[in-house]
C-alpha cells in the first residue's frame, strides 16, 4: 500500500467515524422538536458571512453602499437564503432557526415589499430571489415542524405566489423561469397545505381546494382526494365550479371548459391557465373531426368565440394545426389536422382570458388573498 | 412499547433468513411472521388515529419498510436452481405490499414492484390464490390509470380464477370490473348484481343502457358514498359519455332520417333536465363522439344537422373501445 493510499485509508475511517456522531447527535435533534430563537429574518451570523464574502442579493444591500467593494448588508432587508442540507454541515443551531411568528412576518415582508414593488425590476429577477427566500422559510418551518394555523398562513401566501408566477412568467426564457421547478415547489406546497387542512378547520380551505383541483385539471388522484373531503367543503362553490371544470375536461367538452373558465377568479384562472393551450388544441382537434366534410365551412368568428380567442389569433391558431381557413371561413378535415404547435404563437398570447381578471388592486392583496 | 417490539423481532427474523443462502425452507415461516407485521401495523395505526396521535399512515409505512427488506432479500437470490429458490417469495410480499400501498393511497410506490413480478420466469407458476391477489390489484390500479383494456383483462382474470367458495372476493374483483365493463360496452346482467348483492349498480347499469341521463345522475347521486368510497365514483362519471350515445341514438331511431336537426338532440337533453346546455355544447358533445368513433357522419354547420352514415351510423360499444 502506498502511503497516499494508506493516508486516504486513515481519512476515511476518521471521516466516518465523524459521520457516526453526527448521526447520533442528529438522532438526538429529533428528539426533541427544535424551538428557533432568531428574531430578524436573517440570522446574524449568515448577515455576517454574506457581508464577507460579498453574497449579499442587491434587494439586500443597504441604500448607498451598493458601489462599494464590501457593499453592507440593511438588517431590515436582509432574508435568510436557502441552503441545502449537507453532509459536514455544522449542526443546526436555534439562534439560526427563525421561530413561526418571524417566518410569517418573513413571507409578509416578501410579498409587499419585494413581490408586489413596482421600483424592483425585472420581475424574473424579484421571482428568483423570493423563490429561493420562501424557500429558506419552508426549510425553517419543516425542521420545527411547524404546524397549524401559523403553517396553513404561511403555506397559502406561497402557494399563491407560485401560482402567479406559473402565468406572470409564462413564455420567459428557461434560465430565467423554469416551469418545471416551478411546478415541482408549488405540488410540495399545495401537498403539504391541503395535508395541514386534513387535521383542522381552516378558513381559507375551499380556496385552496378548487386551486388545487384547476391547477391539477383531470389528476385522479386530486379528484378523488376531492370526493372525499367533508360535504361542507365538497359542495361549496369554489370546490363545485372547479369540480364542474373538471368534468368538463373528462368528458372532453372543451367549449363548455372555456365558458366555465370565464366564471373564474384571478387566482383561480392563473391556476387553470397551464392547460387552457391543450384544451384549445383539444377542441380544434375534435372540431377537425366532427365538421370533416369538403362542403362544409365554419364561420371563423363563431370558431373565435367558442375559443374565447380574438379572430386573428383564432386564424393564427388554426393556421399552426395545418387547418385551411378560406377567408371568414374554416375548413375542417380531420386528415389535415396536426398536433404540433408552431413556435410563433405563444401562450402569452392568449393570456387574455386571465389577464381580463386581474384586479386593479395591487398584487400584495392578490398573495394576501385579500382581493 | 409491543410497537417497537414486533418490528425488532422481525429483523431477527429477517437476519436469519438472509443467512440461510442455499435454501428456501423459511419462506412459509416468512409469509406467517410478514401477514402477522402487516395486520399488527393495521391495528396499531387503527388504535393510534382513535387517539388521535401519530401521523396517518405512519404504522404502515413502517411495515412496508420491513416487507420491502424481506423482498430484497427474495428478489437477490440468483442462484440458478429454481426449486429451493427464495424468489418463490416474492409475489406473496408484492401482495401484501399492495395491499398496504393502496391503504395510504401510494398508488405509485406499486410500479417497481409490478415491473418486477412481470419480468420474473416464475410469475406464472405461484399458486393461483396469491395470482388471483395481484391480478386484482394490478387491475385495479390499471383502472385507476384510466387503461381499461388492460384492468379488464386483469380483472376478469381474477373474478374468473377466485375459488367459487370466496363469494366475499368475487364481489370485491366485481366492484371494479363492473364499471371497466360498463364503458367497454357490456352491461351486467340483474341477475348477477343480485348474486353478489351489488344492485347498487342497478339503476347505472339501467340509465346507461336507455341512454337516461336523468336516471344517471340520480343513481350516482344515491349511492354516492359507497361508489366513492370504493373509489369509482370517476370512473362511473365517465359513463355519461355513452349516455349521451345511446340517447341521441334513440333520437336517430326516433327520427328515421340521417340528416338530424341539431335541435332535436338539444331537446333530448332537456328532456333529461341538463338545462344549462345550448346549441353549442350539444355540437361539442357530438362532434366528441365523432371523434371517439361513437357516431359515423359530420356535422353541417350551415344547416345545423347531424349527417350520419348510412351504413351503422352507431357502431356497437364493443367495436369502438
Amino acid at each position: 500500500m502506498t502511503q497516499l493510499q494508506q493516508k486516504f485509508y486513515k481519512m476515511t475511517s476518521c471521516e466516518r467515524r465523524r459521520d457516526q456522531e453526527r448521526c447520533r447527535t442528529e438522532a438526538k435533534l429529533q428528539e426533541s422538536v427544535f424551538h428557533g430563537t432568531c428574531t430578524t429574518m436573517c440570522p446574524i451570523s449568515e448577515v455576517q458571512r454574506r457581508e464577507e464574502q460579498r453574497q449579499l442579493h442587491r434587494f439586500e444591500m443597504k441604500r448607498g453602499t451598493e458601489q462599494e467593494r464590501y457593499p453592507r448588508a440593511d438588517l431590515s432587508r436582509t432574508v435568510k437564503e436557502y441552503s441545502r442540507p449537507a453532509a459536514g454541515k455544522d449542526k443546526i443551531r436555534a439562534c439560526d432557526l427563525r421561530p413561526p411568528d418571524v417566518l410569517f412576518k418573513t413571507v409578509c415582508y416578501l410579498v409587499d415589499e419585494i413581490v408586489a414593488s413596482p421600483t424592483l425590476q425585472p420581475w424574473t429577477e424579484v421571482y428568483s430571489f423570493v423563490f429561493d427566500r420562501l424557500r429558506s422559510v419552508r426549510q425553517d418551518m419543516i425542521i420545527q415542524c411547524v404546524s397549524g394555523q401559523e403553517c396553513v398562513a404561511v403555506l397559502e401566501r406561497i402557494v399563491r405566489f407560485h401560482l402567479y408566477a406559473s402565468y406572470r412568467l409564462c413564455g420567459e426564457p428557461l434560465q430565467l423561469y423554469d416551469p418545471y421547478i416551478n411546478n415541482t415547489h408549488l405540488q410540495e406546497c399545495l401537498s403539504r397545505l391541503l395535508e395541514c387542512y386534513s387535521k383542522g378547520q381552516y378558513d381559507h380551505q375551499e380556496e385552496f381546494q378548487a386551486l388545487s383541483l384547476l391547477y391539477n385539471l383531470g389528476s385522479t388522484t386530486t379528484l378523488q382526494h376531492a370526493l372525499e373531503l367533508p360535504e361542507s367543503v365538497r359542495l361549496s362553490s369554489p370546490v363545485q365550479l372547479a369540480l364542474e371544470v373538471n368534468r368538463a375536461y373528462i368528458e372532453r367538452n372543451p367549449v363548455r371548459l372555456l365558458r366555465l373558465a370565464r366564471k373564474l377568479d384571478f387566482m383561480q384562472a392563473c391556476a387553470l391557465h397551464r392547460h387552457l393551450i391543450s384544451c384549445r388544441k383539444d377542441l380544434l382537434m375534435i372540431y377537425s373531426h366532427g365538421y370533416s366534410s369538403r362542403n362544409c365551412r365554419f364561420p371563423i368568428q363563431k370558431l373565435a368565440d367558442l375559443l374565447f380567442l380574438d379572430s386573428s389569433l383564432a386564424l393564427q391558431l388554426c393556421q399552426t394545426h395545418g387547418i385551411e381557413v378560406k377567408g371568414d371561413y374554416v375548413v375542417f378535415s380531420k386528415t389535415s389536422f396536426s398536433e404540433s404547435m408552431c413556435k410563433e404563437l405563444q401562450c402569452t398570447q392568449m393570456h387574455k382570458l386571465v389577464d381580463d381578471k386581474q384586479p386593479d388592486n395591487s398584487l400584495c392583496s392578490i398573495i394576501h388573498g385579500t382581493a | 412499547m409491543l410497537i417497537t417490539v414486533l418490528p425488532q423481532h422481525h429483523t431477527s427474523f429477517l437476519r436469519a433468513f438472509q443467512a440461510h443462502k442455499e435454501e428456501n425452507w423459511a419462506l412459509s415461516l416468512m409469509f406467517a411472521v410478514t401477514l402477522d407485521l402487516r395486520i399488527f401495523a393495521n391495528n396499531a395505526e387503527q388504535q393510534l388515529q382513535k387517539k388521535g396521535k401519530g401521523k396517518v399512515g405512519d404504522m404502515l409505512e413502517k411495515a412496508a419498510e420491513q416487507l420491502m427488506s424481506c423482498f430484497r432479500v427474495c428478489a437477490s437470490d440468483n442462484r440458478a436452481g429454481i426449486d429451493d429458490s427464495k424468489k418463490w417469495g416474492m409475489l406473496f410480499l408484492v401482495n401484501q405490499l399492495f395491499k398496504i400501498y393502496f391503504k395510504i393511497n401510494k398508488l405509485h410506490l406499486c410500479k417497481p414492484l409490478i415491473r418486477a413480478i412481470d419480468s420474473s420466469n416464475l410469475k406464472d407458476d405461484y399458486s393461483m390464490a396469491q395470482r388471483v391477489t395481484y391480478k386484482y390489484y394490478v387491475g385495479r390500479k390499471a383502472m385507476f390509470d384510466s387503461d381499461f383494456k388492460l384492468a379488464e383483462e386483469y380483472l376478469s382474470f381474477s373474478f374468473q380464477h377466485s375459488h367459487r367458495s370466496c363469494k366475499r372476493n368475487k364481489r370485491l374483483v366485481l366492484i371494479y370490473l363492473l364499471p371497466v365493463k360498463m364503458l367497454l360496452g357490456h352491461m351486467p346482467t340483474n341477475l348477477l348484481l343480485k348474486k353478489y348483492d351489488l344492485l347498487q349498480f342497478a339503476d347505472v347499469t339501467k340509465a346507461v343502457g336507455e341512454g337516461n341521463l336523468l336516471l344517471l345522475n340520480e343513481a350516482l347521486a344515491k349511492h354516492e358514498t359507497f361508489f366513492i368510497r370504493c373509489g369509482i365514483f370517476l370512473i362511473l362519471e365517465k359513463l355519461k359519455i355513452i349516455t349521451y350515445r345511446n340517447l341521441f341514438k334513440k333520437v336517430y331511431l326516433l327520427l328515421k332520417t340521417h340528416q338530424l336537426p341539431l335541435d332535436a338532440f338539444l331537446v333530448a337533453l332537456k328532456m333529461m333536465q341538463v338545462e344549462d346546455v345550448d346549441i353549442d355544447e350539444v355540437q361539442c358533445i357530438l362532434v366528441n363522439l365523432i371523434y371517439m368513433g361513437h357516431i359515423k357522419g359530420y356535422i353541417s354547420h350551415q344547416h345545423q344537422k347531424l349527417v350520419v352514415s348510412k351504413q351503422n351510423p352507431f357502431p356497437s360499444l364493443s367495436s369502438v373501445s
